[in-house]
């Protein structure tokens, strides 16, 4: 199984994080950058399929040359190629800009399976992945914490509202957006790091590809969010309220 | 020729048969003795070089070999009936050299102490009184093996037996010499059964633990030096010890001269607490590899002999490597086994998995928002080091993010205004390493001392002091592979020496100090601390303390592995605690702190409380508002 596994690289989660003077973007300058948690679920899955049934693992990442650090990373955790597409104006980019540069990437390698994380821990749109299944005329399901392979392509499971599942069977090729918590992630050993040098990691330049960077949806302002303090209390007996904040915590604050 | 009484008898002639019966058998005996003990010489030195090995201090190594091996003084101090016994055992073999020379000597003609000759008789009563000292010694160590059998010295070794046999034969012959005619059948008759006790001796020595007799000096005086020293990865095939090919000349040494004494195993805190663990069979492990594999193998070291459970249940307390006699260093190949696992991806855990993420990430082993330590900072007021202040107050993981060590700081904290000694924290610190360290990943290691190490040389930091004596030991040896650290202390050595200027604390409570390894053991730091207890209660002592105190559990990245089997490590030292009636536990390390949190509550209401010995020295300032933790 041939498989691409898109990234993002995303300011770490403990970042400060102060507003440009533009009103439009963050402030980079001092910011320290990470793989997109979702889109690490989803080389994990990828990691694991090709763990099972054979294949080859290639990521692509579209950003600026910092993005390397992060794609080195993925080819550390195992991936066995990967595709950086250059380019400076990620931020300027709408969802169907960058899925256009990852499209123009990715359709060349005719993949069988097109995995990526379901939303990006920055801006969070949730959309590129499905915009890229479209542009790579792929069916696509979202969602996903399992993949399995079939006979005749792959099976998938989704997840819903409220602790709901649902299943899938669907064919290849298909792109699918993967939610965070499906796999136990592996962490990077020295070993990976080292291989990972002598792994091949392609730049493609974005002016080369032919990708339209016409937004249909422009970013008028960003803010940080008002903080605010809300206490719930919980009532029944003990237990009772105990079962409700193990609920609260799983599903609504997601610590457990 | 009639002897004197009471001198040893010594055959005046013997015939040219005996001559060359004697030759033949001694040749045969060599020859046994070289044939089992080439091979394992061979395997020593067929192991990998020890690249970070270095001869120098040359001193240090002679006085640890005087006081280990010649003087017996860690065998002695450390068990001291049977290290009594062991050290007759040892001195009359030393003073047994010159007699046996001779006996051998005499046959030929060519002795050269005469037993009637005053050198002669007085080197022969001199040996007479080791004779008499070591058969008494063979023989209690005899019972002790046998008849008493403590759970350390098994599994049951047969040949043990025959070794002691053989020992106390030696002696008995030796002795019963006073007692006989020299060139009546019994004198020649115990001259021979003395001479072919040591012809069977030789023999018996490569493939039993009594090959220590020929090694454990070795061992000793080549010892690594340091405590824990764990040996930097060399080039990009190392990834710690993978394979036999990655086992070192002194890792090897130290396989084949275990002595299987079991003193590692007695102290173990995982082992006594019906874990895999054994510190004994990790080492003998690595000998049973040596043994089938050899010492270029590709076959990993974590399988037949030595389990990865077991090798992941090691608390890194050190008391397996303080205790050994002969000179083993446990936790390098302990932590060695660790990284081969961890740097390759071989170990796979949960929670290990998850605290390495964590630490690739973010800043902290906890797991928490670096912007909770900024709140933190700011909310009590902590000023940020410029270079300028005599401290950089390094908080760590726990005194950064966890409650109770938030406390253990801020009570430092009052204690150095008290005194107007200047502080400051770092803006950005990270966690120091050790957990990583000691679970053996170096490239999340690597990363944490890096950075941690430009963040302090660009504050200008000229003296650190912390309230963690992981992170102390952490950033003073384990930083060293990557950079040069500025000075640091654990804060019980500052206390220490401003414990006069404290003012008194009236109640005088009594205050059992529980030592944590990495402060005793890796730090040597023992009076200190008690003497910040003392200037705040009453001392009193846990049955083990000092060198031989018992671990908390929370070492060697343990803490953030999730539930062990067998009873938990802490409550076990908590129950010790409480055993001395004491009405407080002082406790130097946020980490023992969090373990005997759980720990001494579970030991019922009348447990000790628990404090830090930071806390204990700020019982008797005046009140200040500013105490609350946020």
């Amino acid at each position: 199984m041939k498989i691409i596994v898109a990234i993002k690289q995303v300011p770490e989660r403990d970042a400060p994080i102060r507003i440009a003077a533009s009103g439009k973007w963050i402030e980079e300058a001092d910011l320290q950058f990470a793989m997109n948690e979702p889109d690490a679920y989803a080389l994990e899955e990828a990691l694991q399929l090709k763990e099972k049934h054979g294949g080859e693992v290639i990521v692509v990442s579209a950003g600026p040359e910092r993005v390397a650090t992060t794609i080195r990373e993925a080819l550390a955790k195992g991936a066995d190629r990967a595709l950086h597409v250059v380019c400076d104006d990620l931020a300027d980019r709408d969802a169907l800009g960058v899925a256009n540069l990852l499209a123009a990437a990715i359709r060349p390698e005719n993949p069988d399976l097109v995995l990526t994380g379901l939303q990006s821990e920055d801006v969070g749109l949730g959309q590129t992945g499905v915009i890229l299944a479209e542009l790579l005329g792929l069916p696509h399901s979202t969602l996903i914490l399992q993949v399995e392979k079939t006979d005749g392509g792959i099976k998938v499971k989704r997840e819903l509202e409220a602790g709901w599942f649902q299943t899938i069977e669907m064919p290849t090729p298909a792109v699918l957006t993967i939610q965070s918590g499906g796999n136990k992630l592996r962490y990077a050993t020295l070993m990976g790091i080292k291989k990972a040098r002598s792994k091949e990691l392609r730049t493609l330049n974005a002016a080369d590809l032919a990708a339209s960077a016409r937004a249909v949806v422009t970013l008028e302002q960003i803010s940080l969010p008002k903080k605010q303090k809300s206490t719930q209390i919980l009532p029944g007996t003990g237990k009772e309220a105990a079962t409700a904040l193990v609920e609260k915590l799983k599903f609504e604050v997601r610590v457990l | 020729m009639m002897s004197q009484p009471w001198t040893l008898a010594e055959p005046s002639h013997f015939s040219s048969a005996e001559q060359i019966l004697f030759a033949v058998l001694a040749i045969l005996s060599l020859a046994l003795f070289w044939r089992r003990f080439s091979p394992i010489l061979r395997r020593i030195l067929a192991s990998k070089k020890d690249a970070d090995f270095h001869l120098a201090p040359v001193g240090k190594r002679i006085r640890d070999f005087v006081w280990e091996v010649a003087l017996q003084g860690k065998v002695i101090r450390q068990r001291p009936l049977p290290g009594l016994a062991h050290a007759f055992v040892f001195w009359a073999f030393c003073a047994f050299a010159v007699v046996t020379l001779n006996h051998c000597a005499a046959l030929y003609g060519a002795g050269f102490l005469d037993p009637h000759s005053p050198v002669g008789i007085a080197y022969f009563y001199f040996a007479a009184i080791f004779a008499l000292a070591c058969a008494a010694g063979i023989f209690g160590l005899f019972i002790r093996r046998f008849v008493i059998r403590p759970k350390w010295l098994e599994p049951f070794s047969p040949e043990s037996g025959v070794i002691a046999g053989l020992i106390f034969l030696l002696m008995v012959t030796y002795l019963a010499a006073f007692f006989v005619q020299p060139d009546g059948v019994a004198g020649r008759a115990l001259w021979w059964v003395h001479a072919l006790t040591l012809l069977a001796f030789l023999p018996i020595i490569p493939h039993t633990k009594h090959l220590h007799l020929v090694l454990s000096p070795f061992t000793v005086f080549l010892s690594r030096g340091g405590f824990s020293k764990i040996p930097p990865l060399q080039g990009d095939e190392d990834f710690g010890l993978v394979a036999g090919k990655d086992l070192t000349q002194l890792a090897s040494l130290q396989a084949y001269s275990c002595v299987e004494c079991g003193r590692c195993t007695e102290h173990c805190p995982a082992n006594n607490t019906g874990k895999l663990l054994n510190p004994k069979q990790v080492i003998l492990g690595v000998r049973a590899y040596l043994n089938e594999y050899g010492p270029q193998s590709e076959e990993a070291l974590l399988g037949k002999h030595n389990s990865q459970k077991a090798i992941f249940e090691c608390t890194t307390c050190g008391a397996c490597e303080f205790q050994c006699p002969v000179g083993i260093e446990h936790l390098p190949i302990v932590i060695g086994m660790r990284r081969g696992a961890v740097n390759t991806g071989e170990w796979e855990d949960e929670h290990g998995a998850k605290l390495f993420l964590a630490l690739e990430r973010g800043s902290n082993a906890l797991g928490i928002s670096a912007t909770e330590r900024d709140k933190f900072i700011a909310k009590n007021a902590l000023p940020f080091y410029d270079g300028t202040q005599e401290y950089l107050l390094w908080l760590g993981c726990m005194g950064a993010y966890d409650p109770k060590g938030r406390e253990i700081v801020l009570s430092l904290v009052r204690v150095m205004r008290y005194l107007n000694v200047s502080f400051g924290v770092l803006r950005k610190e990270k966690c120091s390493g050790d957990p990583v360290r000691r679970l053996g990943n170096d490239l999340v290691f690597q990363q944490l001392a890096e950075a941690n190490l430009e963040a302090l040389a660009q504050a200008n930091t000229r003296k650190i002091i912390s309230i963690c004596p992981h992170c102390v030991r952490t950033i003073q040896e384990d930083w060293k592979e990557f950079g040069t650290p500025p000075p640091v202390e654990h804060h019980s050595e500052f206390l220490a020496r401003y414990a006069s200027q404290l003012p008194s604390v009236p109640n005088q409570e009594k205050i059992v100090y529980h030592d944590p390894c990495y402060l005793g053991r890796y730090r040597d730091v023992y009076d200190e601390p008690r003497a910040v207890v003392a200037h705040a209660g009453q001392l009193v002592e846990a049955e083990r303390h000092r060198e031989r105190s018992f671990c908390c559990g929370a070492g060697g990245g343990l803490v953030f592995l999730g539930e062990e089997t067998g009873e938990r490590v802490s409550h076990a030292r908590a129950r010790e605690l409480t055993a001395t009636g004491a009405d407080v536990v002082g406790a130097a390390c946020p980490f023992c702190n969090t373990m005997f949190q759980d720990a001494l509550a579970a030991q019922g209401p009348n447990a000790p409380r628990l404090l830090d010995i930071a806390q204990l020295a700020a019982r008797g300032l005046p009140e200040t508002e500013a105490g609350s933790v946020k």
